[in-house]
């Protein structure tokens, strides 16, 4: 499979093929994201193909010694946000299953709907923190870039976010949660 | 203590807890933690909250989103498309630019209308960027304050 770098320059050269390359190898990874902004699977897909539709358009200003993620990220999560500020009232999907959360061995699948449906009661902002820090397991230092904001600011806002999540299941039983059980 | 230093404490507690460094010293998180039995709490909390958060997975993801990509893809490269884009942009520059050199003829006078000119250039560039300047983000909140 074509390497980011090849595809990249490529793609500079016109060649829309180079660029399914690197849609396909990140569509999956910016739909998690997306979802977890977002909390619905449709903004999320409008979302995830404007932001590579920016992508391309800008590849000539992309930094080829830098990962291509982190990058593209940025786009995304303006988009993401662009199309959460569009929705009149924070709507996020009545699923049946989990959508951000896969089923775990550490918790029952009920436990693990509970987690989610918390999470999605979040600001979009608390939610995209807490996800990219447990899931993605970002470092802070990777958070502080990934967001554009100081480390005392994601020291700050990881505490809040948190603290936001446990009240929303402060008087849910989900089990390896102390608080709750 | 006052509920600042209790928040401040509670920050730098969960800092460490995930391995960080904090304004704090770990002796200093310690010594107000053995004496504040609400922030202890609220630590453990926090602790176990994140410990289940750490055991999660993202769920993995199977949407194609190629197929819908591919027909909205413009034909040419990304460089010439740059120049494409900032056109309208150079252009307004340059009208901005005439019209001040018109209205630094002296003894003319040409009336009200070509003083709206500036303003009709500025609602021309918001119409063009599709951005309505006077749109008030109403989800937009002090750091902090949602939990407040």
């Amino acid at each position: 499979m074509m390497d980011d770098q090849t595809a990249i320059q490529r793609c500079r050269g016109g060649d829309k093929d180079a660029f399914r390359h690197v849609v396909e190898r990140y569509q999956a990874e910016a739909m998690g994201h997306a979802i977890a902004i977002l909390g619905n699977r449709e903004d999320a897909m409008d979302a995830v193909q404007e932001a590579f539709i920016d992508c391309f358009q800008t590849l000539d200003r992309i930094d080829l010694t830098r990962r291509f993620y982190p990058w593209f990220y940025v786009m995304l999560r303006n988009r993401c946000y662009k199309v959460a500020a569009k929705l009149k009232k924070h709507e996020v999907s009545n699923w049946d299953e989990t959508e951000i959360l896969a089923p775990s061995a550490s918790l029952q699948p009920e436990d693990t709907m509970l987690l989610e449906r918390a999470m999605l009661k979040l600001p979009a902002e608390d939610r995209e923190l807490i996800t990219l820090r447990h899931l993605d397991g970002l470092s802070y230092d990777e958070l502080a870039k990934r967001l554009e904001i100081p480390q005392g600011t994601v020291m700050s806002r990881l505490y809040y976010a948190r603290k936001n999540l446990r009240e929303r299941l402060k008087h849910h039983a989900v089990t390896g949660f102390s608080e709750g059980t | 203590m006052n509920k600042v230093n209790c928040e401040i404490v509670c920050i730098a507690a969960m800092a460490v807890a995930d391995g960080y460094d904090s304004v704090l010293s770990p002796d200093r998180i310690k010594a107000h933690l053995a004496g504040c039995a609400d922030c202890r709490r609220e630590v453990e909390h926090l602790q176990a909250l994140s410990s289940l958060l750490d055991k999660q997975e993202r769920r993995p993801r199977t949407e194609i989103v190629w197929n819908r990509i591919e027909p909205r893809l413009p034909n040419a490269p990304p460089g010439q498309r740059t120049s494409a884009v900032l056109f309208p942009f150079i252009l307004l520059g340059l009208l901005l630019l005439g019209y001040r050199l018109v209205e630094m003829i002296p003894d003319r006078h040409f009336g009200l209308l070509f003083k709206l000119i500036p303003i009709l250039l500025v609602i021309a560039a918001f119409g063009y960027l599709r951005e309505n300047p006077f749109k008030i983000n109403s989800q937009l909140t002090l750091e902090g304050s949602a939990t407040k």
